[in-house]
């Protein structure tokens, strides 16, 4: 029988990620499916508060706790992680492919004569576990499995609702944990130098400004200061996140007009990010293949366009508008402005 | 600064991002079609570890870089025609199968052994770099498995920005959520790093540093050890493309105006 | 090797700072020619890799340093699926087994049709219209089919029984790996030279271009000032179009009565072909007729399910509207293609033009520190319309000529080149294929009935008979008036053209009654999705824009704006102010531009330039 344990840790406010909570409702029901037994493991300075929201969910409670756990670090957490798992005698571990545990769970799952297998987007099979994964950068879709133990999987954070209850008192044991020699120390989080706070994980809209932005407008000029201000505007009128095409990025480095508040952080598609949001709209992009494998898990997607051939044309949004995109964006800050009025 | 640094940079090929891809089942599992004859590029984001490697190494006397890939000889050797032009480093190829569909738990076992074998490799100045995910598998595994198998218990991933001290220790910028970076402090090497873009744009080509480069580069690829990956118990159910294609409604005549209201009402929408 | 700083710049504003390195051989260009070039260098190394001949003059106690520059980001980005006799490939090669480099295969099977016109939109002269329609009459009895005449055998001159259907693009990586893995040479992709370095009357080396660079040359981010390779000799193999040998073209000369006429520009595709497909490997097509009465075709088919299938558009169609793209999009159309075609998907796509103008557009072919080889050294043979094998056999007959000479101990001069080089090429079959076919083509100038006679002509005769003709420069070529068009109609369709933001060459050909393309996403694809899904053509940035236009003013009252209708990849698009303008990364680096500006006959000097520049095709099944 396999024995599952969902490897959870807390945001700095001491509760559950959302990606933990995530995975807490995706391990429940594997185990459920499988008839397996179910261990919650969490990494957090103090478990307690963090422990009563996954407690209704019934399962054996497990924790590592203390200051070395407040940050985010190699050593530290892959001990946690170990010991946890060790704890748990699992054969399958569940995690979320955060930043956090996609750092150390390699290492762990190595340190346990393990297999681990990263940016899950489901998790099927009937009596076996089946895992579905993106390969080269989301072209090809593949579904495996594995014999070896502990299999490590991480799934991608929107594969499962998160877990709700109402909480419950938890009765959690209290894992301990020998840590090596620390060399490393977490100084803190540091956001873009600019200030301007573009990527916003949780926004339901991802806008994407694609090179045309930059690129000589009708009257033969670049117009980037203009830009710059429409898209910083809608950002901020319609609460989204701002993705860039490679091309755009790339310019940095080139001697052209940029929009300063773009990073590589910003970059989507094949060498960039695989945002998930409800709904996208592309900008002044063509929609070349290595840039929309980045759009993978964009639900509705829409794209203002000159070019009537662009990409998006194909298959590959859901509404194009064949228009200046400086244009429209003027009106439409200008209708979000008034509706916030 | 007093650091000299042993950079190892792990770096596969993966197919020049613009290629049509199209998955094939073979007798040895999945693979993509006409992989061999799709020209071939450095896997970006190990490129941008390569590119910091060599800054790294300039800004500090007496390093050096090594440049371990395993892959088809063939595809190295039209890889490095593109690479070696840009950074010195001493290739240390190993001839073996490459591709997304390759297991990074034996890739990883095969790069760690040739890692520790490297002559004149001094481990506590190791500095053990490359991509923080592939092109090809995507993963983000294989660097922090190498770590491990080499001991290496400070590892970072999704590096943007490392900037040594008169110490020896070092300040690490990798992406975590949200747009934002994590900074940490580490005492100094060993330590694994898995980069992201980082800050570096892509080297110009210098005729000059791809000749030295390439007298060491041909005769280690002429030797360059074939490598069998073992990958127990791994099985791959399907491959596929995806389906995904969406009706697109072209809107060639709206006006501004139009497109506008017709947009805001959309973003409202739940 | 040595290397130095060269601190003056002539004509330079400012002295810029140029790396400079010594090598004894620098080579502009890796295509078959270079290929022949390297292979016979490096076997003959091989051999005895302490031959004291093959010791460096400037590396002492090294081997000899051989550089190889080539201007696309990949050794495999050629441009074309071929048929060749093979001839000089299989004596570098006799063991040749053709399935050790992808998507080769041994020709099987020819046929030579002549395409009617079922779309009825074909410029056909009044004869033409007449002999097709005895042919339609005919058609049961002459078997017609498909609205095709398959000709009952396929002229000698023609026929390439015994030769190999080739990807160029796989064919130059296989030979590539080969040399390369010698250790003698070493061959730099995304490297392109932008001049030679001429001393006198004699070439010292080349000049690599400057990176990081904005797109009018000025020094940007990351500025990395071109490199001097300075070399006792340059081979240059830079194509029809390549900087190294247009420029030796421009300071040194060609020889007298000698000019480049007439050219072509090939597009094509790389086809998938339907999984129920009938076509067998090695089946090769000529075909004439359609979509011009001008225009020639071709379809070969590639092992696994490949077929490469496309079109030569001649300079002698003369007509400002002559879109490629277009035409090859009606060209897989035609029924006696589509039926083999329709289902297939695209893998690949490419364009390039070529040199069509023989032996009368052979330049010097050797000079003090230099030696041309391939098709810029007009090795291509226009009757038989075969260029890889001669190209490739060029380059054999300078590597044959080095060696010779470094086993002299003699330099690499002019006289020494025309000892070895030029003899061996003289005495070659590649020079009596060239005879035979300096004229053949001739009869083309009064119309393709008279030009299909005046090939057979020298075809069968062995160049012996020949029709003659007075050819104009290739800019003329293209200045001939809108066929058929008044000036208003003209004027409305301009107007309609560019508020659809269409080009107006497109519009023209539909006002001809050629049908609009119904995009299936398949092969029937817009040209930007060509140059996406075929091409995968992309160009890294750091590099000037290689296509400039000297004089705009020129531009503005040019009508037929020929740039922008034959431009490859659209990279030359009617800008907002009326001008062409130039997008780099979609350029394919066909050079059609170059030929085909009819403004160039208004200037002292081409009005267009196309430099050396990087990026193009990424593709490798070309």
């Amino acid at each position: 029988m396999e024995s599952i344990l969902a490897l959870t840790h807390v945001d700095e406010s001491g509760s559950l990620t959302k990606a933990s909570l995530e995975i807490v409702t995706a391990a429940a029901e594997l185990a459920s499916r499988l008839g397996a037994s179910l261990t919650m493991g969490i990494v957090a300075p103090d478990a307690k508060t963090a422990a009563t929201t996954p407690a209704p969910a019934g399962a054996r409670l497990l924790a590592v706790t203390g200051e070395a756990f407040a940050q985010a670090r190699y050593a530290s957490d892959a001990a946690a992680c170990e010991a946890l798992c060790r704890a748990a005698q699992a054969t399958i571990v569940l995690a979320p492919t955060g930043s956090r545990f996609a750092r150390v769970l390699a290492g762990v799952a190595y340190r346990l004569g393990g297999v681990i297998d990263t940016h899950l987007t489901a998790i099927g099979g009937a009596e076996s576990v089946e895992a579905t994964r993106w390969f080269y950068r989301q072209r090809i879709e593949g579904i495996l499995s594995r014999e070896a133990r502990p299999w490590f999987l991480l799934l991608e954070a929107g594969t499962h609702a998160a877990f709700t209850a109402d909480s419950a008192d938890a009765q959690v044991e209290q894992v301990p944990v020998e840590l090596p020699a620390l060399r490393t120390t977490v100084s803190g989080l540091r956001a873009p130098a600019q200030g301007a706070q573009t990527i916003r994980p949780d926004a339901k809209l991802l806008f994407v400004a694609g090179a045309g932005w930059t690129k000589k407008q009708s009257d033969g000029k670049v117009h980037a200061a203009e830009a710059g201000e429409l898209i910083l505007g809608f950002l901020r009128l319609a609460g989204a996140s701002l993705g860039s095409s490679k091309s755009l990025v790339d310019q940095g480095g080139d001697g052209q007009p940029v929009l300063p508040f773009l990073t590589h952080m910003n970059q989507i598609g094949q060498t960039g990010a695989t945002p998930r949001h409800a709904k996208g709209l592309s900008t002044c992009c063509h929609g070349e293949e290595p840039h929309v494998v980045g759009w993978r898990f964009i639900g509705e997607r829409r794209a203002i366009s000159l070019d009537p051939n662009c990409g998006w044309t194909r298959g590959k949004a859901d509404v194009v508008y064949v228009a200046d995109a400086f244009e429209v964006m003027a009106k439409l800050n200008g209708l979000l402005d008034a509706h916030k009025g | 600064m007093g650091n000299a640094l042993h950079v190892v940079v792990c770096a596969g090929t993966v197919p020049d991002p613009l290629q049509t891809l199209e998955p094939i089942t073979g007798p040895n599992g999945p693979g993509v079609k006409n992989e061999m004859m799709l020209p071939a590029v450095l896997d970006p984001w190990a490129a941008s570890a390569l590119y910091e490697a060599a800054n790294l190494v300039a800004r500090n006397p007496g390093s050096k870089v090594w440049l371990v890939s395993l892959g088809s000889k063939a595809k190295l050797q039209q890889v490095m025609m593109a690479v070696a032009q840009k950074v010195s480093f001493e290739l240390v190829p190993i001839d073996g199968p490459i591709g997304g569909f390759t297991d990074a738990h034996a890739t990883a076992a095969v790069l760690a052994e040739a890692i520790a074998a490297l002559p004149g490799l001094n481990r506590e100045r190791l500095l053990l770099f490359g991509g923080w995910e592939s092109a090809t598998r995507g993963a983000g595994v294989t660097l922090q498995l190498v770590g491990e198998r080499l001991g290496i218990i400070d590892q970072f991933q999704g590096v943007d920005q490392i900037e040594f001290r008169e110490d020896g220790s070092f300040e690490v910028l990798e992406r975590v959520e949200g747009g934002k970076h994590q900074a940490s402090v580490c005492m100094g090497t060993p330590a694994v790093l898995g980069w992201a873009t980082g800050n570096l744009a892509e080297p110009r080509n210098n005729p000059q540093t791809g000749m030295a480069n390439m007298r060491t580069i041909m005769p280690a690829l002429q030797k360059a050890k074939p490598a069998a990956l073992q990958a127990d118990g791994l099985h791959y159910i399907s491959v596929a493309l995806p389906k995904q294609h969406r009706t697109t409604r072209i809107e060639k005549d709206m006006t501004p105006d139009a497109i506008a209201r017709e947009l805001v009402e959309w973003i409202g929408a739940e | 090797m040595s290397s130095g700083m060269n601190m003056k710049e002539a004509g330079a504003a400012e002295p810029i700072e140029r790396m400079t390195m010594e090598v004894d051989i620098a080579c502009a260009g890796f295509g078959p020619a270079m290929g022949g070039f390297l292979t016979t260098l490096t076997r003959a190394w091989n051999e005895n890799p302490t031959d004291p001949a093959f010791e460096s003059k400037t590396a002492p106690g090294m081997p000899l340093q051989v550089l190889c520059y080539e201007r696309a980001d990949d050794l495999s980005a050629g441009v074309s699926g071929v048929v060749t006799r093979a001839k000089g490939i299989r004596a570098s090669f006799p063991e040749l087994n053709p399935a050790e480099i992808p998507m080769a295969v041994e020709v099987q099977k020819e046929r030579v049709l002549y395409l009617l016109d079922p779309v009825g939109a074909s410029r056909r002269s009044f004869t033409l219209r007449a002999a097709d329609a005895v042919l339609r009459r005919l058609g049961r009895t002459l078997g017609i089919r498909d609205h095709a005449f398959e000709l009952p055998w396929t002229p000698g001159f023609l026929h390439k029984q015994g030769g190999l259907v080739l990807s160029i693009g796989q064919f130059n990586q296989w030979v590539g790996a080969q040399v390369m893995a010698s250790g003698l040479v070493q061959i730099w992709p995304g490297t392109p030279v932008s001049q030679p370095l001429i001393a006198g009357k004699a070439v010292k080396g080349v000049r690599l271009a400057d990176q990081g660079v904005d797109k009018y040359g000025m020094p940007a981010d990351g500025f990395m000032a071109g490199m001097d390779v300075r070399a006792r000799l340059t081979v240059v193999g830079d194509g029809p179009v390549g900087a190294v040998g247009r420029a030796i073209d421009e300071q040194l000369g060609v020889p007298e009565g000698h000019a480049r006429l007439e050219w072509a520009l090939g597009m094509k595709m790389v086809i998938e072909l339907p999984e129920n497909s009938e076509l067998e490997p090695g089946t090769v097509w000529h075909t004439f007729g359609f979509p011009e009465p001008e225009i020639f075709g071709f379809l070969y088919v590639h092992p696994e399910r490949l077929a490469s299938v496309g079109i030569f558009v001649p300079s002698w169609l003369g007509d400002p509207s002559r879109t490629a793209y277009r035409y090859l999009q009606h060209y897989i159309q035609h029924p006696a293609l589509w039926r083999h075609l329709k289902d297939g998907n695209l893998r690949s796509w490419g364009a390039k033009s070529l040199d069509e103008s023989g032996r009368i557009g052979e330049p010097f072919l050797s000079g003090d520190g230099f030696a041309r080889i391939g098709e810029g050294s007009g090795s291509t043979n226009m009757l038989t319309g075969s260029g890889v094998d001669e190209a490739w056999t060029t380059g054999v007959q300078l590597g044959e000529a080095v060696i010779e000479l470094l086993r002299d101990g003699k330099p690499f001069s002019k006289e020494s080149l025309a000892a070895t080089y030029e003899t061996r090429r003289r005495a070659s079959w590649v020079e009596r294929g060239a005879r035979e076919a300096e004229n053949a083509r001739n009869g083309f100038r009064g119309g393709t009935v008279k030009g299909v006679i005046g090939m057979a002509l020298a075809g069968l005769t062995g160049g012996r008979l020949s029709l003659r003709a007075k050819i104009p420069p290739p800019q003329k070529h293209s200045a001939s008036p809108i066929a058929g068009l008044n000036p208003k109609k003209l004027a409305t369709l301009a107007q309609a053209a560019l508020a659809g933001g269409r080009p107006l060459h497109d519009a023209l050909l539909s006002a001809r009654g050629w049908p609009e393309i119904e995009f299936d996403g398949r092969l029937l694809v817009t040209q930007q999705d060509a140059l996406l899904m075929g091409g995968k053509v992309q160009a890294l940035p750091g590099f000037a824009d290689h296509v400039t236009f000297h004089d705009t003013q020129l531009c503005a009252t040019c009508i037929q704006k020929t740039c922008i209708s034959m431009c490859s990849g659209q990279a030359i698009k009617l800008g907002a102010d009326g001008l062409p303008a130039f997008e780099r990364e979609k350029c394919v680096h066909c050079g059609a531009c170059l030929w085909n500006c009819i403004q160039t006959g208004q200037s002292s000097r081409a009005h267009i330039d196309f430099r050396a520049g990087a990026g193009g095709l990424h593709s490798a099944e070309n």
